[in-house]
């Protein structure tokens, strides 16, 4: 049956050629489209978990765009990390700096201030993490992109002036040392960021009093799960928010993922329907074309079953070798579509808009076989109802 | 003239015995080819029933139809409806394979049908560089292919040249030689002639039947 | 005074109003329905997340907030206050000066193209001000030059399989046309005249398809923006079909229409009238 389905479509090599690379085009799209629709999700999530940390803990609810910060993340630390169901706590604060280019200019950075933990949220690439206990030479560490472009190496000085409130500040500058490289998972392409301890980062920023944090980064104790620590958090400080990072991502999900989700839904739909429409029109036509040798078939004792068979196999033959060449073609395109998403501000480097999971090869495959099937349904009824003795005579006649 | 149902075959009763030879003759449009259409289980009768070999097909499925023409049934058509894209052999295998025949079995027996009808050495042309009367000679091998009792043609040589159509009628006469039951449809009087039995058709019914 | 990070609603209250009549306020539709609030109500507002210091305001009436597509689906639940009621609210008794700072002015000029003069004008009384030119590009436009470039990258795809779809529609055009060609060709017509007679059909085929196209788009735009309005509940407009939107389409496709016939055509025409004869 196979073969003569081959047969049959390359009888007409041109149509069949381009039967595939049709399909191969849409069904590139959609594999791209499967990708981009749980891509953000799976990365972001790897993102949320890289650094080990499952619970995330803030002021106010995690979609607001503009967070107030946590008061007295001190007491809130200690409260949270008393708790059996945790393993570490970590509170953060963020800020900015200025520092001097090497040409003179003044050059602005992202500034990270962790409070004291058995796990941090950066990985050291080279050299050491900021030592609390330094003294009277406070410590940070570097992205790469700082490092590279103030040729910093560890050991060297680096003199930052405080750029973290809303309005203009003349906190006095300090001096640090550098002792290590450290990547940072939220980092988009371009960003420089450095990290100090949270009494360093309050120094710079002129908030030596303050003790408030932007967010407090949880572990969960092993067998517990993140679920139970958010519980016993918003058990004992109600005030708080707490989420685990299945919570976050669910609510990204929701709003900030939510244009991708939609066009991934919207596109994925219009080229399984483009498929559909290619394929059962050049079988209907094929059909059309054949129907007194489909009739002279039946004559010599090919079954229905057999003939309509026929017709599916040459659907299933044109969108499975479409399908097949729609794959490098995808991973091509969705190179070429993450570039042009990378370019989004503030989008970390380490985020896949496309990242691949292998269930959307089996979606797609899914998808593609459906495609087939009822691409090839009215053919299929063309060929079953055909009547073969008026069929035969019409031929004769005309 | 009023549109409506066109009575293709009307008060027809006939009977062929195994080994006969027989020519169904008449103008255009006077029933034969749906006469013909009966008996090879293509199309089923409004009224009246189709006995093949005591069975009446009129009770069968269509699978069952199916497998009667292909296993007991060679149909030759007058356009020959060779699949033009496989080779003289792949035309002559194709019901065999249908009929689950192995290959090497297939092989053999489209070899000899080839050769039975001359065309050994064309095996693997295709039917667009055979001429009219050898496409013909395939189809009649295909049609031979899976030993049927009843051999029908329908204007076998309706796109043939006399003399191509003659050798044709030689083929055919050779066919009933060897056992085989043979019904041909035609409106050339000058083959008719030379099957053993022949009915001319006229306004659906039988109007006259002659032996030699 | 800082950005105010939350309006922590405290709690509502629709008994009598107290003796002072508590200041008006504006709530976006979201909120009141979120809320289930009224026209009517006075709410308790407080900027501090823990609800410190709330103080009484009297919704006046609703409004629809205008629709940022930078946060879609997170709900707009937002107020608007006169602005005296929300320094007060907000500022910080320990700083004097937050009682006399706002975010940003906006201003309307009596006519817009002195915009760049006015801005240099300011900038040099007032140095240390961030102006901005609402019409001018800046970062945050950044975002949707990406999306507009995302949306063209998937339209250059979507053209790619339409031509392929539409070469194979031509050639089975062609196909069942060969004999009525092979017929035109031996009764003496030239290749020439056959081939402007292929080149007006597809000119034809390619334009009323492409305009039916932009038909169809129009009429489903409306469809695309009411079902994500309301999936939504925004205001925004997500799908706008424009004139120069709409020659674009037709630019595109008149020509790749074209294409494809005289593509598929060209085989065709290269063979002899005897050749396309012979079945």
């Amino acid at each position: 049956m196979w073969t003569f389905a081959l047969r049959s479509l390359a009888r007409q090599p041109g149509r069949a050629i381009l039967g595939v690379l049709g399909v191969a085009a849409v069904g590139a799209l959609l594999f791209d489209m499967l990708l981009l629709s749980r891509g953000l999700l799976v990365s972001f999530r790897a993102l949320l978990d890289s650094a080990g940390f499952d619970v995330r803990v803030i002021a106010a609810d995690v979609t607001v765009a503009a967070r107030p910060r946590l008061d007295g993340s001190a007491s809130a630390v200690a409260a949270i990390r008393s708790l059996p169901e945790v393993e570490d706590v970590v509170p953060l604060a963020f800020g900015g700096a200025r520092t001097d280019g090497r040409d003179g200019a003044p050059l602005e950075l992202f500034l990270l201030g962790a409070g004291p933990a058995r796990r941090q949220p950066w990985i050291i690439l080279q050299g050491r993490a900021p030592d609390p206990a330094a003294g009277a030479a406070p410590e940070l560490i570097v992205n790469r992109n700082l490092a590279d472009r103030l040729g910093l190496h560890d050991g060297q000085e680096l003199i930052l002036r405080g750029d973290c409130g809303h309005e203009p500040a003349a906190t006095p500058p300090v001096r640090f040392r550098v002792t290590g490289r450290a990547s940072f998972p939220f980092d988009d392409p371009r960003a420089l960021t450095a990290a100090t301890t949270m009494d360093e980062l309050r120094r710079v920023c002129g908030t030596e009093d303050g003790d408030d944090a932007d967010i407090l980064l949880v572990a969960s104790r092993e067998g517990q799960g993140p679920m139970a620590a958010v519980q016993a958090i918003r058990a004992r400080r109600p005030d708080l928010h707490a989420y685990s990072n299945e919570e976050v991502v669910a609510r990204f999900q929701q709003v900030g993922f939510s244009y991708f989700r939609q066009i991934s839904t919207v596109l994925s739909s219009i080229t399984l329907f483009f498929g559909f429409l290619l394929i059962t029109v050049l079988l209907t036509v094929s059909v059309n074309q054949r129907f007194a040798e489909i009739a002279a078939l039946r004559a010599l004792g090919f079954t229905r079953r057999r003939v309509i068979l026929d017709v599916l196999a040459q659907s299933v033959i044109l969108v499975g070798a479409g399908g097949l060449v729609s794959l490098p073609l995808g991973f091509l395109l969705a190179r070429r579509l993450e570039a042009i998403l990378h370019a989004m501000p503030e989008i970390p480097a380490a985020m896949r808009f496309f990242a691949f999971e292998p269930r959307a090869l089996g979606v797609h495959a899914l998808l593609l076989m459906v495609t087939a099937v009822l691409a090839a349904a009215y053919p299929m009824r063309l060929v079953a109802r055909l009547p073969i003795a008026a069929t035969l005579r019409t031929e004769v006649v005309t | 003239m009023p549109a409506g149902p066109v009575v293709a075959v009307r008060d027809l009763s006939l009977r062929i015995e195994p080994g006969e030879f027989v020519s169904i003759c008449g103008p255009s449009g006077c029933g034969k080819s749906t006469l013909l259409h009966i008996l090879g289980c293509v199309d089923t009768p409004t009224e009246g029933r189709l006995l093949v070999e005591g069975a009446d097909v009129g009770t069968l499925g269509d699978a069952e139809r199916s497998a009667i023409r292909l296993s007991r049934i060679g149909f030759v058509f007058q356009r020959f409806f060779l699949l033009p894209m496989l080779t003289a052999a792949e035309n002559v295998e194709l019901p065999q394979a249908e009929a689950g025949a192995p290959r090497d079995q297939r092989r053999r027996r489209t070899a000899e049908l080839l050769d039975y009808v001359g065309l050994g050495r064309r095996a693997h042309h295709r039917p667009s560089q055979l001429s009219g009367g050898e496409a013909q000679r395939v189809a009649i091998a295909r049609a031979l292919a899976n030993r049927p009792r009843l051999l029908l043609a329908d204007e076998p040589t309706g796109e043939l040249d006399q003399a191509t159509g003659q050798q044709i009628v030689g083929l055919f006469e050779r066919v009933h030689a060897d056992g085989t039951t043979v019904v041909v449809v035609t409106h050339d009087l000058a083959i008719a002639a030379r099957t053993p039995r022949m009915l001319a058709m006229r306004d659906g019914r039988i109007d006259e039947e002659a032996s030699r | 005074m800082g950005p105010l990070t939350a309006l922590l609603l405290i709690a509502t209250s629709t008994a009598a109003a107290p003796r002072a009549t508590p200041p008006a306020i504006l709530v976006s539709r979201q909120l009141l329905e979120a809320e289930h609030l009224e026209v009517g109500d006075v709410v308790l507002l407080s900027a501090d997340p823990k609800g410190g210091q709330p103080r009484p305001f009297r919704i006046a009436g609703t409004y629809e907030p205008v629709p940022d597509p930078a946060h879609l689906g997170a709900p707009a639940l937002e107020a608007r206050l006169h602005l005296p009621d929300l320094v007060a609210l907000a500022a910080d008794p320990a700083d004097p000066a937050s009682a006399d700072s706002v975010q940003s002015i906006n201003v309307t000029l009596a006519d817009r193209k002195e915009a760049p003069a006015f801005m240099r004008e300011l900038d040099a009384r007032v140095p240390g001000l961030l102006l901005r030119e609402t019409a001018a590009a800046d970062d945050r436009d950044v975002t949707f030059v990406v999306l507009d470039r995302f949306h063209l990258a998937i339209a250059i795809v979507t053209v790619v399989a339409s031509s392929i779809f539409l070469l194979a529609l031509m050639v089975m055009l062609v196909d069942e046309r060969r004999e009525m060609v092979a017929i035109l060709r031996l009764i003496g017509l030239r290749r020439r005249r056959i081939f402007l007679q292929v080149l007006a059909e597809g000119l034809v085929i390619a334009l009323a398809g492409a305009l039916f196209g932009v038909v169809l788009a129009v009429a489903l735009e409306g469809g695309f923006n009411r079902f994500f309005q309301w999936r939504y509940d925004t205001a925004l407009v997500f799908v706008r079909v424009t004139p120069a939107i709409a020659s674009r389409a037709v630019a595109v496709a008149v020509p790749l229409g074209i294409l494809a016939s005289v593509a598929a055509s060209w085989g065709l025409l290269r063979q002899g009238a005897l050749s396309l004869a012979r079945r």
